[in-house]
């Protein structure tokens, strides 16, 4: 069954169109010595992007790369089409239903990122990797969660593990000498840590994610290693199995014990992250993304992070959730096919060097050459460069993994734990019905 | 019935532009919609046509879906359950209230707010005490500890916290729309009443109720096909969570259109909220055509 012509694509788009023409901004980066008359014989290449507040590294970044390629080469032109995360899955899908997606857009890895693949609309980017020694800078294995068939179609952004954030100070308050290295240990933790009037773990799980991504590493240990969703997919497994329903138990209990603050599922991502940046809870599992941020903070100097402990004795606390991140694709359709890979070989080749220069190279997805220490890197980023020294393998998120319509399922489920008991088997129910219902 | 004798081509010329536009963002969408609910699709690769499976399951094996009817329903059921109270307190401003309009103008401020600014707004009101929430906090201070809820986390009182907002919100706007009702009936009418011996309570009996059954009925329709579409308020508010206690038709559609990546289903949704709007207005309209025949 083809489309039913562009009709429905055209429609769809302008129905978001409504919704996001207060939202986007697209900022020309073209520098002001090329007067704008000209533009008209340039190349035009639209880079559809994620990184929108001006005061972080990662604008810093594109900005430095796009107006020096531009500077070097005066027939292209580079338009940013800046959006925020959330934003920028909306636009991408209503220009994917019309076949029309921007140059160089921003897909996320694996089961995210197969429809478009699916579709045929990113470009092959292996001639891309193979310029200028750029295959070599990633590090090892990491195309291969944007990659089909041999065939590489996005180059990611940065690779990331989930780590348990703490505070020190809170810690002490509290009473505790040490992160702890086993789940019983985390909820005494916890206890001590409520007794003492103090948030134990900040989350924001109206953000359902969040919440998924924290018990995802539970399923890490009571499954005793990776692969328990890939085996649910292979067929070998079902949700039912004892691993997925101890670590819902386990779960349970964390949220019994009253680790979360009061009304979590109302609280959204960033204020779930500022409730541990202002001092008001103790732990955060979150990716190290988070790194700079929790460092910039005013409690920054009393952070520093653990992994996650083991649950029931189960587990290998140096296997992680692996967070490989958003990554640039080219669309398959783009005018200037030629022009546009070429801009990424330059701007993927440039990336790490720009970031480390902007202190910000942690979890980067490509080698970095430079001493961290001798740059000025903060103590709680080089003990999280530390931690990815140690990495020992692990699982993608869920929703990396699964198809969005499981996902969500998962998602609410998983939300759901936070404000009701469920019978752990129920939830497993839950999840292996959806499973079966969209495969 | 061409009582203004201008010729037909020319009307039709006039009218023709707006139609245009009316059919070609109203009604082609609608019909592409009912389309699209017939497809397997996730709104990027190539759809597959599965007819009417998409509403079988809808009708007969999505839970969450019927739930998200009821609440909608209910959303409904209040809105117009606020009108009446509206008129009521019009009835009285128009009558005890000198320059009653300014007073109507400042219930009216909630209505021209950005919803998303009230869904902060009152999300903050609703927050625990721990976390500052004004409401648990006055609570507190009343001596009412037992009271205090996390009013928007619970998942059997979260609905109700939203259906207050928008009672709250809509509240100016019905006043206004009642409130120019009352005013527009003629004094002469009281006048005369008077005379007859009709006043006050009595004179509203026979003389206002009537007059106001059409603006009242619009009242009706609009708040039933507003709470219908209610979307804005419920996504900021609370996303739809905990785990789907508060979403409605429309909220469901979107979870299933653009996080579930279910276009096909989500049109279905869409077709369904289309169809229930439709069928509701016309009831709505029967009876109120009904009523309008009984008192006139």
């Amino acid at each position: 069954m083809k489309m039913p012509s562009k009709t429905v694509a055209l429609l769809l788009a302008g129905a978001m169109a409504f919704g996001l023409a207060g939202c986007g901004n697209s900022d020309s980066s073209s520098s002001g010595s090329g007067a704008s008359g000209d533009s008209g014989d340039k190349t035009k290449i639209t880079f559809q992007n994620i990184y929108p507040d001006p005061t972080t590294p990662t604008y810093k970044m594109i900005h430095q790369i796009v107006d020096q390629y531009e500077k070097e080469h005066p027939n292209i032109d580079i338009e940013l089409d800046t959006l925020n995360t959330d934003q920028q899955k909306l636009k991408l899908k209503t220009q994917a239903a019309s076949k029309e997606i921007p140059d160089i857009t921003i897909v996320n890895p694996a089961a995210q990122m197969k429809p478009y693949i699916d579709a045929g609309l990113l470009a092959p980017l292996n001639d891309v990797i193979d310029k200028g020694g750029l295959k070599d800078t990633y590090q090892e294995g990491l195309l291969d969660y944007y990659s089909k068939d041999g065939k590489v179609y996005a180059l990611p952004d940065g690779n990331n593990i989930e780590v348990g954030f703490y505070n020190k100070a809170l810690f002490a308050k509290a009473g505790i000498a040490a992160p702890p290295t086993t789940f019983d240990e985390l909820l005494a933790d916890v206890k001590k840590l409520k007794d003492a009037g103090i948030t134990p773990i900040a989350i924001g799980e109206k953000d359902s994610w969040t919440g998924s991504f924290l018990f995802m590493n539970i399923l890490l240990r009571t499954n005793g290693g990776p692969g328990f969703l890939q085996d649910v997919a292979d067929g070998k497994k079902t949700f039912n199995d004892p691993a997925f329903v101890e670590a819902v138990d386990a779960f349970q209990k964390l949220v019994q014990a009253g680790a979360f603050p009061e009304g979590a599922t109302s609280i959204d991502a960033t204020a779930g992250g500022n409730m541990f940046r202002t001092g008001q809870a103790a732990m955060f599992f979150i990716g190290t993304w988070e790194t700079g941020a929790n460092d910039g903070s005013t409690v920054g100097k009393d952070v520093s992070v653990f992994k996650f402990p083991t649950v029931n004795g189960k587990g290998n606390p140096d296997e992680f959730m692996l967070a490989p991140g958003s990554a640039f694709a080219v669309s398959a359709n783009s005018e200037h096919l030629q022009e546009t890979k070429d801009f990424l070989n330059y701007f993927a080749l440039n990336l790490p060097k720009v970031s480390f220069e902007l202190k910000n190279a942690v979890g980067l997805g490509q080698k970095v050459d430079g001493d961290f220490k001798a740059a000025g890197y903060s103590p709680l980023a080089i003990d999280v460069l530390d931690l990815f020294k140690n990495v020992k393998g692990g699982d993608l998120s869920f929703d990396n993994t699964m198809n969005p319509a499981v996902s969500q399922v998962h998602l609410s489920s998983i939300q759901s734990l936070f404000v009701q008991q469920v019978d752990p088997k129920q939830i497993a129910q839950e999840h292996q019905a959806a499973f079966e219902a969209n495969p | 019935m061409n009582v203004l004798k201008v010729p037909a081509r020319t009307i039709a010329i006039f009218v023709l532009p707006c139609l245009i536009l009316y059919i070609g963002t109203v009604f082609v969408p609608i019909l592409v919609s009912f389309y699209t609910a017939m497809l397997d699709w996730n709104g990027i690769s190539d759809a597959k046509f599965v007819g009417l499976a998409n509403f079988k399951i809808l009708l007969f094996d999505d839970p969450n879906f019927w739930m998200s009817v009821k609440r909608t329903i209910m959303y409904a059921v209040f809105s117009i359950i606020e009108i009446p109270f509206c008129l009521l307190f019009a009835i009285l401003l128009n009558r005890y209230v000198r320059k009653g309009n300014r007073l109507v103008t400042i219930y009216f401020v909630p209505v021209i707010l950005s919803n998303v600014i009230l869904g902060q707004l009152w999300k903050t009101i609703y927050n625990p005490a721990s976390m500052g929430g004004m409401l648990n906090g006055v609570l507190i201070k009343l001596g009412l500890d037992s009271w205090t809820h996390s009013w928007l986390t619970e998942p059997a009182i979260a609905m109700y916290a939203i259906y207050f907002v928008s009672l709250w919100q809509y509240f100016g706007y019905h006043l206004l729309i009642q409130f120019t009702g009352v005013q527009n009936i003629p004094d002469e009418i009281y006048e005369a009443a008077k005379i007859d011996g009709a006043d006050g309570f009595k004179a509203d009996r026979y003389i206002t109720f009537p007059m106001v059954v059409p603006i009242f009925k619009i009242s009706v329709v609009l708040a039933f096909i507003g709470s219908l579409q209610a979307f804005e308020l419920v996504m900021v508010m609370t996303g739809g969570g905990p785990a789907h206690a508060t979403d409605t038709i429309a909220t469901h559609m979107y979870n299933m259109s653009f996080l579930s990546q279910k276009y096909g289903y989500g049109s279905a949704v869409a077709t369904f909220l289309v169809i229930f709007c439709l069928v509701i207005t016309v009831i709505i309209n029967g009876v109120f055509n009904k009523i309008e025949r009984k008192v006139t």
